[in-house]
């Protein structure tokens, strides 16, 4: 993003990104072709592609700036060529945005989503080998920018893809806010007959280290030849590249800001590993696909639906403020056990009341834990059983997100008293009743 | 025999430019906070196994080079330590910011090298997927350009001045990939390229020791065995550009340089010789396995045995040209079996190369030109190995036949053999322009007159530091040789500390070296704090310049305190009247008179590494004074 008055120096010479051109300034001479800015720094300083490849900077202040002749230079794609009418199992690759499909951009300096889909399947030739696969668009932005309405796009694609014959489904997403689609679509697709594999990237595909490749490879083993009827993510098992793990979409969580094997199982174990070549491992059970009947997709979502953290000197009043909003519910993200403050002694930092009054009104309201590991309990101390007692729900061992994700869509779907029954009853996997010595930190 | 002047590499059309690479002896890394200096022995905490695909670069278009590497299927295997490598060295953590230190280093050499510095500094991606970089790609930018440097009167252009990150050294190369060490990856390095017209390799030698020179003038130069690199680019006339990597010693720089000239004078004859032969060409690969299931020859028995198969594929017109010397023991086929080994098999067996040497049974290579349908004049290669890496390493060999007839000489980056015949092979094909993108992770860095007076300021200037040896060392040749010596900046460090006598530690580190590492002592690996403890000792009267070589030998053999090696051995210097004592008692042996140079040589022979010799010649003059007046 050049300043004002450079760009419009550059429109009245006719010069656009691109464009080969000679910059003379004190007697010196650059030639090159302009590159679009970033829109950071001195929007004055013309980025020239000289002929090395480098690029560098020119103050455009005092130079003389001249249009040379030649073809402006673009980004050119050769065609996907993906087979079609093969014997191969038809997989349906939904495509949402995210790092996954992200391309260098001219124009920001930064990154930018894909227009083409198509494009994503060009840098992973291999894909043609293990399924026919089809793409479809629900929307191109980035994780974080994602909400119940993409979610709900996305159910709708997976169950009409599935409906019409694809064998499985590859989800390709942010991965930001990748373990709240997940859950989401846990919930949304019922009756799911078919593998729904979610799947990104931490190193964009413009990078010949991209996680992207195997990623999407193993989606693609998943989605074409398991026998699952689950929503998972599938990413890299660890750091180095052969191996990817399925993820319940329930129980995943993204757990580093910039590793591969960002994602992590909480609470269970994978259900399944998946090699770079298609060797499958199931670890862990799973509801087994019949590709009969119909998936409905139940994509109703309550956005008035809170997610806070209690800590020390945390204000009792959001949840005030909250009911004062007309929230219909409110997942509390407790310490330990699942405490929030209820000290009797400073009275004012104390959640208790302001609980009660919550749930009187009708709100509902779930506890979970930031330890993200392990079980909330109403019992062991005399502060849980307050707030036991105020009317909040133990969501047991549910991660924090998944119980916002499932409130949301509780009260989207149902009235606000089954709502709070379904809350801590178990319906995709989100609860499970036994945790295993081996399922911590993994 | 024409003689190869100046004259003689103009008509032949001889370009030669270098690349020169330093790193830098800042305390971080460029990207992150690891430190920047390589220490030996942290064992490794991970490892971690990656593979990398050749993508499109900024342009669409995906390198030539980078998909040749990707052609080769490699797993790379990256030896992580906690001490030297963190997140962002193995491509799991984004950049930090552009390490400060390091930028004004780069800046500074810049200067010193007249060269232009951008108003803005962009960082780019250079696209390297050979897996020395996790990334595949490494951090470079541009920090100068259209300089130059004046080497013995003549001006030698330098065009550009980088800025990187080093990249990941490699280990061994094992079964199931390449290893690396991850330690490297990150530390700063300046690279400086010339202009291709340094005339002559003598020039292009010259012109390397000088930049070296002016780089460990900075003060900021790392030192130690593979902290410079040369590279050198070379081409003449009808031939092709070719990258020379790997130059350990500079002082055969122009030898290697020789050799290539050669090698494409040679390729270029043979490409004529071609063309003359109108049935050059270059056949498919054919699977004739079946013609040697009994064969007598080791490696091809071997790779049959264990499941592999034979690849023969004709060259037409070839006959006599495979086993053409091209380079010192380097003939075309060697150059064709370089191309095979990418592909993973031990090379080639070609038809020019005498059949007994591998004990084929009569009839064998005989059979194999028939099934080949190569006749008289013709030529065949045959490729042994596992199913997919023969075909691999045909494709690899029949491409670089096809350049024989074709290019010539096929633009490459080749690797130095330091096996003193200053010979080089191919390493991977030249790296194009599409290898550049920018780094969307780094943001561009605009130049601030403060940072540019500050780079001038600092610029290295070898005028300048020519007349501050002199005055220093009172000596041209010792100034001379210590401005062009690796030392210089060991130098700077030691003859900086006060009351230091600078002559005495320049002649150290120059003769006393030299002359102690011909005979074998490792005095290399000295650490520089104990010769600063050392000529600290000397320069403060407590030890002698005899005893000062004694403590090198021992340091060079075994690392130890300095105050206790001369406790331990007795190196103290005995001066003033302890001195005095023993000349007084020499004297009196001699009967209070006696030839002055026989009882220096007494006194010298019983206490050469206590004695200092210019004391003891004015202690001797004053005693013999007092005896004459008594």
């Amino acid at each position: 993003m050049y300043g004002a008055e450079t760009s419009k120096r550059l429109d009245e010479a006719g010069i656009g990104p691109g464009d080969r051109i000679r910059v003379a300034k004190k007697g010196k001479v650059y030639e090159g072709v302009l590159m679009p800015r970033p829109e950071i720094g001195n929007g004055n300083i013309l980025i020239i592609k000289q002929d090395d490849g480098y690029n560098i900077g020119v103050n455009a202040d005092g130079a003389g700036i001249e249009k040379l002749r030649g073809k402006a230079e673009g980004m050119v794609f050769p065609k996907a060529q993906m087979r079609q009418g093969s014997s191969l199992p038809k997989v349906r690759l939904v495509y949402t945005g995210g790092t996954i499909g992200a391309k260098i951009d001219y124009k920001t300096g930064g990154v930018y989503m894909l227009t083409k889909p198509e494009e994503l399947l060009y840098e992973v030739p291999e894909l043609s080998d293990i399924a026919e696969i089809s793409v479809s668009q629900t929307s191109s932005i980035a994780s974080e920018d994602m909400s119940s309405d993409e979610w709900a796009a996305i159910a709708n694609e997976v169950s009409r893809s599935i409906n019409n014959g694809a064998r499985g489904v590859i989800v390709t997403l942010g991965t930001d806010s990748m373990h709240y689609a997940s859950a989401a679509l846990s919930f949304m697709l019922r009756d799911l007959n078919a593998p729904v594999v979610l799947t990104g990237a931490q190193r964009s595909p413009d990078r010949g280290s991209s996680d992207a490749f195997q990623n999407l490879i193993c989606s693609a083993h998943l989605a074409a030849k398991s026998d699952m009827a689950e929503v998972g993510i599938c990413m890299h098992d660890s750091s180095s590249d052969g191996r990817c793990a399925f993820l319940r979409g329930t129980k995943a969580r993204k757990m580093h800001t910039s590793r591969r094997d960002a994602f992590r199982p909480i609470n269970a174990k994978p259900i399944a590993f998946v090699d770079a070549d298609g060797t499958m491992a199931y670890v862990s059970s799973y509801k087994k696909a019949d590709w009969k009947g119909k998936v409905t997709p139940l994509t109703g979502f309550e956005r008035k639906v809170a997610f806070v953290k209690a800590f020390p000197n945390s204000d009792p009043d959001i949840i005030d403020y909250y009911a004062g909003r007309g929230y219909r519910g409110i997942v509390i993200e407790g310490m330990g056990l699942g405490h929030t403050p209820a000290s009797t002694v400073k009275k004012e930092l104390s959640w208790i009341p302001h609980v009660r009054s919550a749930t009187d009104s009708g709100i509902v309201i779930g506890i979970t834990s930031q330890c993200i590991y392990g079980r909330v309990n109403p019992n062991v101390y005399r502060n849980l059983r307050l707030l036991h007692n105020a009317g909040a729900i133990h969501c047991e061992d549910m991660l924090p997100e998944t119980a916002y994700v499932k409130l949301g869509w509780l009260l989207g779907n149902y009235k606000p008293e089954e709502a709070r029954a379904m809350l801590s009853r178990n319906l995709a996997g989100e609860i499970s009743r036994r945790t295993t010595y081996n399922e911590f930190l993994i | 025999m024409e003689v190869k002047d100046v004259s003689y590499y103009r008509r032949i059309g001889f370009l030669c430019g270098l690349e020169i690479h330093q790193r830098l002896a800042t305390a971080e890394k460029l990207f992150c906070s690891c430190t920047a200096t390589l220490q030996q022995g942290e064992l490794p905490a991970a490892e971690v196994r990656r593979r990398q695909r050749a993508v499109a670069g900024e342009l669409g278009a995906v390198d030539r080079a980078a998909s040749f590497e990707q052609e080769k299927e490699q797993q790379f295997i990256y030896r992580v330590s906690d001490g030297h490598a963190c997140l962002v060295d193995i491509d799991e953590e984004p950049p930090h910011s552009l390490n400060a230190e390091a930028m004004a280093a780069a800046l500074s050499i810049s200067c010193g090298m007249h060269a232009d510095i951008p108003d803005e500094l962009e960082p780019m991606r250079k696209l390297v997927v050979d897996g020395s970089n996790p990334s595949a790609f490494q951090r470079t930018t541009k920090v100068g350009m259209d300089g130059y440097l004046n080497v013995n009167g003549t001006r030698v252009a330098i065009t550009s001045v980088f800025l990187e990150e080093e990249s990941a050294g490699i280990e061994r190369r094992a079964e199931d990939g390449v290893v690396y060490d991850t330690g490297r990856i990150g530390i700063p390095l300046v690279e400086i390229d010339t202009d291709p017209h340094l005339g002559s390799p003598e020039k292009a030698k010259e012109t390397a020791l000088a930049i070296g020179t002016l780089l460990r003038l900075t003060g900021k130069a790392q030192r130690g065995i593979g902290t410079i690199r040369q590279d050198v680019n070379v081409s003449i006339m009808g031939g092709a550009r070719v990258e020379i990597k790997g130059l350990q010693d500079l002082d055969s720089l122009d030898k290697f340089v020789e050799n290539e000239v050669l090698r494409q004078q040679n390729l270029v004859k043979i490409k004529e010789e071609l063309s003359g032969r109108k049935n050059a060409s270059v056949g498919g690969a054919v699977d004739i396995t079946h013609l040697f299931t009994s064969t007598g020859v080791k490696i091809i028995s071997n790779a049959i045995s264990s499941g592999g198969i034979v690849l023969g594929i004709a060259l037409g017109g070839f006959g006599g040209i495979l086993g053409r010397e091209i380079n010192p023991e380097r003939r075309l086929g060697t150059e064709i079996s370089d191309y095979a080994k990418m592909g993973g098999v031990n090379g080639i067996i070609h038809s020019d190369e005498d059949p007994r040497k591998y004990g084929f049974r009569p009839g064998e290579m005989e059979a194999a030109a028939k099934a080949l349908g190569a006749g008289e004049g013709d030529a065949f290669i045959l490729i042994a190995g596992r199913r997919d890496s023969a075909y691999t390493a045909a494709s690899f060999a029949s491409e670089r036949a096809k350049a024989a007839i074709g290019l010539g000489v096929v633009p490459e980056t080749r690797a130095a053999v330091n096996n003193n015949m200053h010979t080089t092979k191919f390493m991977r094909p030249l790296a194009g322009r599409s290898r550049m993108y920018p780094e969307t992770d780094a943001t561009p860095i605009e130049v601030s007159g403060s940072m540019l007076a500050e780079a001038r300021a600092s610029a290295p200037d070898l005028d300048a530091a020519m007349a501050g040896l002199m005055s220093e060392l009172k000596s041209r040749a010792l100034a001379d040789q210590m401005i062009m010596s690796p030392r210089l900046q060991l130098y700077r460090e030691l003859a900086g500390e006060a009351g230091s006598d600078k002559a005495f530690i320049a002649n150290t580190l120059l003769q006393k070296f030299t002359e102690m590492r011909r005979a074998g002592c490792n005095v290399d690996a000295i650490p520089a704090g104990r010769l600063s403890g050392l000529f600290k000792a000397h320069s403060e009267g407590r030890i002698t310049k005899n005893a000062v070589e004694e403590i090198l030998k021992s340091l060079s053999e075994r690392d130890a305190d300095i105050e206790d090696i001369i406790k331990a051995r007795g190196l103290s210097r005995v001066t003033g009247s302890g001195l005095r004592k023993i000349v007084l008692e020499e004297l009196e042996a001699a009967g209070g008179g006696g030839n002055r140079g026989a009882i220096i040589n007494r006194i010298m022979s019983k206490h050469r590494l206590n004695v200092d010799g210019d004391e003891l010649n004015r202690i001797l003059s004053e005693e013999g004074r007092h005896g004459k007046e008594a």
